[in-house]
Formats: C-alpha cells, structure tokens, sequence
C-alpha cells in the first residue's frame, strides 16, 4: 500500500500546472471555435436576402438615402473588411450597436426615414447583458428540475435493469421526448395557469414566470438524463469493485451512494455539459411562446428584424458559453475522476 | 509529510470547483426574488391596464414620423385630439369635441375653432391654441410621414387671434377648409414647445399629450403610462395603462385567459371561436376603417397597365376570401372603409368574371396570360389575420387565368422592408397590405396612395386621378366633397384599380370580463379615461 501516497502526492503536486496549462490550451481553442463561427455567422448574414438598412432607414426611404447610410456604415465594402473591422472590435470588447433597437431595449420595426433617434441606438453588449442573466436564471432552473425528476427514475431504472422501474425509466423517457415543447408549453400554461391559477405563464415580473418556462424544458432535458443514468447505473453496478463491497461489509446504500453513482457522474457531467449548451439554443422556443424576456426571444426577434451587429454578438457569446461550460465541464470530471486527463 | 503540509496550500481541482460552484451558488441566489417565497404573483389590488399589441413599435416617439398602427394605439392613451370620430354604423356622423369645443366653417376656405380652456399638457404646459398651430404646421412638413393632405405648410394659414382660437385659412391651397374637419380627429396635439426643439428634440424620446395617461418610460417591449391626475375629464380610475408587444398570438391569448392581460387585439377567427366559450371573456367586434388590399407596383411593367391591373381583379372570386376571413372581415366594394365618409358601394366595383378577364388579358396583349414574366405576389404573416391562406387562393385563382403568379410569404420585418414603392417600382409586382386611420377622411387612404405626390405602396403617376383627387379636395362643400368622391374620384379609381381591395377589416379584441368603462375605435385606438377593473 505504500505506493499509492507516494503516487498521490505526484498527482497533488502537479495539480496548478496542470490546471494552468489545461485552462490555455483549452482557452486558446475555444477562442478560435469563437472565432470561426463569427467568420461564418458573419458571412452568412451577408449572403442571405434583405437589406437591414431599408429596415433601418424605413420603407419610405429614398434608394440614394438607403446608399448614403448604407455607405457611411461601410455595408458596401467587402465581406472581408468588413469582418476585419468587426473582429477589431470585438477583440476590444465592442460588439457594436444593435441596427434598430433602440437603448432601452424595445423591439421596434421601421421608422421615417429621416429617423434621429440612432444616436440612441442600444449598445449589442448591454442587450445581451441585460438579457442572458435571465436565460442563464431559466435554463438552471430547468436543469434543476430535470435532475430531480430524472436521477431517481434513471437511478432506480440501473438498479433493476429488465425489470419495470428500467421499464418505467424507457417509457416515460419516450413519453418526454415524443412531446414537442412548443405544444407541451401551451398545454401546461392553460393547465397550471389558465385553468388551476397556480403559476403565471407570460413575460417576467419576478422569480415566479420562470418556473413554467423551465418545466417545459426541463421535459424536454429529462429524457437524455434518465436514459444515461440508466445504463451508466446499470453498468456500473455489473463491476467486479461493486461485488467486492458487498464483501468488505458495505450496505447497499453505502454502494450506490458512495460507489455506484459517483462512478456513474461522469458520463452524466458531459452530458449536463453538452445539454446545458443546448439549452442555450433550445429557449429559443420557449421564450417566444411565454414571451419570456431572455437571450432566446432577443435572438429570434433580431433574426425578424435582420439586426445584424445582434445576432453577431448572441452568436460570439452563445458560443462562447458553449466553450467555457464545457471546459468547466472537463474539469469537473478530472476532479471526480482523476484518471481521466485532457 | 511535507509534502501533504503543501497540498493544503495549494489549489487543487476540487478546491478550484468548489470555489467555482460557491461562486455561482451566490450570483444565483442573489438573483432569486425573495418576494417570490412570500407573497402570490396574482396578489395584486389596483393595477394597471395590461393591453397586448401584435405590432412592435418604432424607437423614434415623434407621432408624425411614423404609419405604426401600435404606436398610434400607444397614442391613443396619451395624446389629446380636437375631436374623435367614433364612427359607430348606428352613428355614422358623431363627433365627440375633446380639446375643440367648435368647429365653425365661416365660408368654404376659412375655418374657426374654438379650444377648451384650462387644459394642461403632462410636462405642465397650459393648452393653447399656439400649441394647435404648431401641430398642424409641423404634420405639414413635407418630410413628415403622417399628415399628407390636404397639402403641405405653405398651402394653407393658421393664425391665433387669442389663447383660445384658432383660424385656418386655406385661400393659398384653393381647397376648401372643410378639410380640417376630420383632420381634427387625427392629429394628436403636440406641445408647441416640444416641436420648436424640431425632430431632434424632445419629440422623438418621449410623448406628451394632453390625454388621460401620462408617458412614463419604454422599458424592454413594455410601455408604461401611469394615470394623469390633471386629466380635464378627471382623473382615470386605473392607476395606469401597460401596452406591451407580444409577437405570437396563441401567447397573447394565454395571458388574457389567465388574467396576466387585460385586452388583447387581432385575434384570428379560430380565437374568436375559442373565446366566446369562456366566461371571464369578453369580445369587441368593430368594422373597421381599415381596408385589406392587393396593391398592384404601377409604376414597372406590366402592372403599369390598368388593363392588366383590371384583369387580375377579375380573376379573384372575393367571396372565396370572405369565407376565409369569417368575422374578421366585412364585405365592401370601394377603396374606403363602410364607415369613411364619401364611401358607397361602387357600380363598377370589379367583380369576378374570369370570362372578362380574358377579355382584358387579350386586349393588354397576354391572351390567356402568355407573355406575361413571372409575378411575384409577397404578402406576410404574423400581424394580419388569414394574410397566407387568401394569398394561396388568390395566387390559384390567378394562374387559373394564367397569370404567373408566385407567392412569396415573408415575416413582418421582411415584408414591411419590401412594403413601399421605390424609384424604378417596389419589389416583386403585388404586394398584400392594409391602410387604416383614426378618422372618416377619406383621403387619408385616397391621397396618400394614389395621388402621385405620395403614391406610398402602388407608386401610380396618374395625371386623371391627380385631377380627380385635386377635385373633390377643392370641393366648397362637404356635400359637394361627397358627390365628386362619389361620381368623379372613387368611380376612376374603380376602372385603373392601382389597387385592389378586398375586404374590410374587421377588428376583434378580447377583454376580461371585469374591464368595464373601455371604448374602442375603429382603427384599434382605445379611451380608458372611464375604464375600471373589477
């Protein structure tokens, strides 16, 4: 048994260097996917069809006045420079000024031509600040709500593989994930508020519209969970260290709790990870149907109204969200498992 | 075991998640609302009236620099006006005096109108009829979108022989002053002071009005108004108005079920249907002043061509669009609404006659349509009831006559970049829209579209409808207004069509059973001034 003090103090010693050269290596790789997907986001937008200063300048514009502002916005000029004047930006951290939208955060759609207000345009960064705190608020809760639903199903299902709390675990997994959340999500707001007036269902105006969002998700989370918990559990509990418990005199609580689930988090972490991420994605929906003010209904509105700088900036920050969970995610699964190295 | 003394200094994995996850554990929590553990989120007594908008507004808050129908709504809470038309079909002619006490035609260029004394915009400001003159001047400007008759500044004079009175003369124009009639009712009256600041000022950050609700900030896609106490009707019973932006209908319909809202606007007949079912509902159904129509891009071929033109309005069976339109719309057969003044149910209105339609395709050159390029029919969906599906059986029945049509279905952002006419003709060649306007003037519609000095969507440059425009402006009378609308305007129109219109919009609101005392008008404006809730 000496050897393995001896081994551990290795481990410990290296851990800053360690955590140092995974957080660059991981950092500089993201900061290129970041960058890669600004290249095409960026592109994209430029090749699809409407013009965003017409939306801009409004309907009644004249054609040379739509070129005057066009031009001096330098939207004329290559794709290419273009893109380098953005990127310029956002490496300083400008990620511009939203097109239409003015400061205080209003969807609004054209103006006179002659519109003064752009002074008063609102600032891309602020937009996304003011509303990924509360995407950040219902994608927690969802995940929340998701786990606890999810972790006895899924834990009970592994314990009992065959049997019917596994059968149990498949069913309703297919249940949640056959239910289209735009069609769950009106069916619950006229259950729980409509009919039952337990809950609020649209806008925000507190830590209460948030629940029902989050439920609707947290449906659609669940399944995923359920089903890695399931054969993770499963397979876990079928290792030859489960029986050798059993041996050393461990209850069976003590097995699953201190042995069989810590050994089945790791599988489950990467997929929180990666579904967290979708979550960002997936409130798009969401919060269009319960008008929930976030970084999903921000989104879909700058997509209607060809907000340019907008959709730029939510891409540059989903993705780096994307990037920075997943790191946070990896060293999350060292720390449980420390075998495992990236 | 010096090592094991140094690992306690030193940060390892764990210790850098478990500060990690301490760390978002109280950024979370500090964004958690204790409230919310403590009291219901229906727990509420006086409230605000909460209105749901299908429309977004503009970000620029000068009410003569916009055509947005949400905002004109928004407006409608805030900003006083001379008179409102109600324009109920039992009442088709009552004019209720608001800031205007009279309105006397001294002879048929002069006008007088004597104002109501002890008003006060919300900044403090008294009334007066300087504020009157400013208004009406300011609408005229030739950049200005909303005010585009009877003509621009220098075509007419208003002076202000005291604090009270006002005098128009429009001996410049040589059109009768009459026309200030039923502008009265729909330009909302601006603070002298605010327009001296011009469109650069205080104008486009904020509204101030005179009416029953104070402007009190935008805040997201919520614009909030608070009760005026100084209100000269007295104050209002609801501490405010909330008028918010929900782009999807079925969301729109949720909140008013469960009471988050208080009225909702254009609700789709299957709505209709659903509502009427429920007790705490209640539905406002109103014909509208707004019509719904095909406008035609005169001003490029081959819809540069009345014949053509009327050909297309031959091939389309209306009644097929009435039936998909159910409550949400009213038969009609002129370019106004039933309740416009001037409108009649015109003789000449086309109707569908597929065998006169290949009649005219022949005579324009396009026997059975061959000839013709590809036309492009755009229309939206999001804001207008049914605007997909009558555009699919418009697009059938005009192939069936062997027009070329393609249907082009575009959100609302898209389709409003593409609404108006540019140099060279706008884009495709139809384009599906409505028009409407908080008043019985009829050349609100008529002027702004198919005069060539506005010609907004078609783009037409018709020197016979300009005369016939000019006409019945000029006209000395009301009645004799009328006649010319009547026999001369309204009848051309029906034989060039640089628009068709289909139907007549029929206006639906729900409302919670408990809102009681909320008049709406027939362009979607509301008066909560007597409104109360519960």
């Amino acid at each position: 048994m000496a050897f393995v003090p001896v081994a551990l103090l290795q481990t410990y010693s290296e851990v800053p260097m360690f955590v140092v050269r995974f957080l660059v290596r991981r950092l500089l790789q993201g900061a290129l996917i970041v960058f890669l997907v600004s290249a095409l986001i960026f592109t994209l937008l430029r090749v699809v069809p409407g013009d965003p200063v017409r939306l801009m300048a409004g309907g009644m514009a004249p054609e040379a006045l739509i070129e005057k502002i066009a031009l001096e916005m330098g939207l004329r000029d290559p794709i290419y420079q273009q893109f380098g004047r953005y990127i310029g930006g956002v490496a300083q951290g400008d990620l511009g000024q939203s097109f239409v939208r003015p400061a205080n955060g209003a969807a609004v759609g054209g103006a006179s031509f002659d519109d003064n207000t752009r002074a008063a345009r609102a600032e891309v960064w602020d937009l996304i600040a003011q509303t990924a705190p509360m995407t950040l608020q219902l994608a927690l809760l969802a995940m929340v709500f998701a786990l606890i639903v999810a972790i006895p199903i899924g834990v009970a299902g592994g314990l009992r593989p065959g049997k019917w709390p596994d059968r149990l675990a498949l069913y309703l997994s297919s249940v949640f994930i056959s239910l289209p959340n735009f069609w769950l999500g009106i069916v619950l707001a006229l259950l729980l508020s409509v009919k039952l007036n337990l809950l609020p269902a649209i806008g925000y105006n507190g830590f209460a519209y948030t629940i029902l969002p989050a439920l609707v998700l947290s449906v659609e989370i669940a399944p995923f969970i359920i089903r890695t918990l399931t054969v993770s559990v499963a397979n876990v509990m079928g290792q030859n260290f489960i029986d050798i418990a059993a041996v050393r005199g461990l209850t069976r609580n003590q097995i699953i709790f201190r042995h069989a689930l810590k050994n089945s988090a790791i599988p489950l972490l990467n997929l929180l990870g990666v579904q967290f991420s979708m979550l960002l994605g997936g409130v798009l929906v969401i919060e269009f149907i319960f008008d929930y003010p976030g970084l999903g209904r921000l989104t879909i509105n700058a997509v209607m109204q060809r907000d340019f700088p907008l959709i730029q900036g939510i891409a540059i920050v989903t993705a780096a969200a994307f990037v920075l969970i997943n790191i946070v995610v990896d060293l999350c699964a060292t720390a449980i498992d420390p075998r495992l190295d990236y | 075991m010096r090592s094991t003394n140094m690992e306690k200094d030193k940060m390892d994995r764990r210790k850098f998640l478990g500060y990690g996850v301490a760390a978002g554990a109280t950024f979370g929590a500090a964004r958690i609302n204790p409230d919310f553990f403590f009291s219901s989120a229906y727990a509420q007594d006086a409230r605000p009236l909460m209105c749901l908008s299908a429309e977004n507004i503009t970000g620029n808050w000068d009410p003569m620099a916009h055509t947005t129908l949400s905002q004109f709504n928004i407006e409608g809470f805030v900003m006083g006006f001379l008179t409102r038309h109600p324009m109920m079909p039992e009442k088709p002619d009552e004019v209720v005096y608001e800031l205007a006490t009279s309105i006397e035609q001294i002879d048929a260029t002069h006008l007088e109108i004597k104002l109501r004394e002890g008003v006060t915009f919300h900044d403090g400001e008294p009334f007066t009829a300087k504020d009157v003159k400013a208004t009406f001047e300011y609408g005229a400007q030739p950049e200005r979108s909303r005010q585009v008759y009877p003509g621009m500044a220098d075509s007419f004079e208003v002076t202000t022989p005291d604090d009270y009175t006002v005098l128009i003369d429009t001996t410049k124009g040589g059109y009768g002053a009459g026309m200030f009639i039923f502008l009265a009712s729909y330009l909302p009256i601006m603070s002298a002071k605010d327009i001296e600041g011009g469109p650069n000022g205080p104008l486009s950050q904020r509204l101030n009005g005179t009416g029953p609700f104070r402007f009190v900030e935008q805040r997201g896609n919520d614009t909030v108004m608070e009760a005026f106490e100084g209100y000269y009707r007295g104050a209002p019973s609801v501490p405010g108005v909330t008028y918010a932006f929900v782009g999807d209908a079925t969301t729109r319909m949720l909140s008013l079920l469960n009471g988050q809202a208080d009225v909702i606007e254009r609700l789709e007949p299957e709505q209709v249907e659903t509502l009427e079912k429920e007790p705490d509902i209640k539905l406002n159904r109103a014909v509208s002043v707004e019509n719904k129509y095909l406008w035609f891009r005169c001003s490029k071929p081959p819809f540069d061509n009345p014949l053509l033109r009327k050909a297309a309005c031959h091939a389309i069976d209306r009644d097929l669009i009435n039936q998909i339109m159910g409550t949400a719309g009213e038969p009609s057969s002129n370019f106004v609404s039933p309740i416009k003044f001037g409108y009649i149910d015109l003789e000449n209105y086309p109707e569908y006659d597929p065998e006169e339609c290949q009649r005219l395709l022949a005579e324009a050159g396009y026997p059975k349509g061959e000839g013709l390029p590809e036309l492009e029919y755009i229309t939206s969906v999001g804001f207008y009831p049914k605007t997909k599906e009558y555009g699919e059986v418009i697009t059938a029945l005009l192939q069936e006559q062997g027009f070329p049509v393609k249907l082009n279905v575009m959100e609302v952002a898209a389709w409003n970049e593409r609404l108006y006419d540019r140099p060279g003709g706008g884009p495709g060649h139809m384009i599906d829209c409505g028009w409407t306007s908080a008043s019985p003037e009829p050349d609100l519609v008529l002027r702004t579209h198919f005069h060539s000095s506005s010609k907004r969507i078609c783009g037409i440059v018709d020197p016979e409808i300009d005369a016939a425009l000019d006409a019945e402006r000029d006209a000395p009378s009301l009645e004799a207004r009328k006649e010319s609308l009547q026999t001369n305007l309204m009848p051309l129109l029906a034989e060039k069509v640089p628009a068709y219109s289909l139907f007549t919009s029929v206006l639906m609101h729900g409302l919670r059973a408990d809102v009681e005392g909320l008049f709406i008008y027939p362009d979607g404006t509301m008066d909560a001034a007597s409104t109360t809730i519960g």
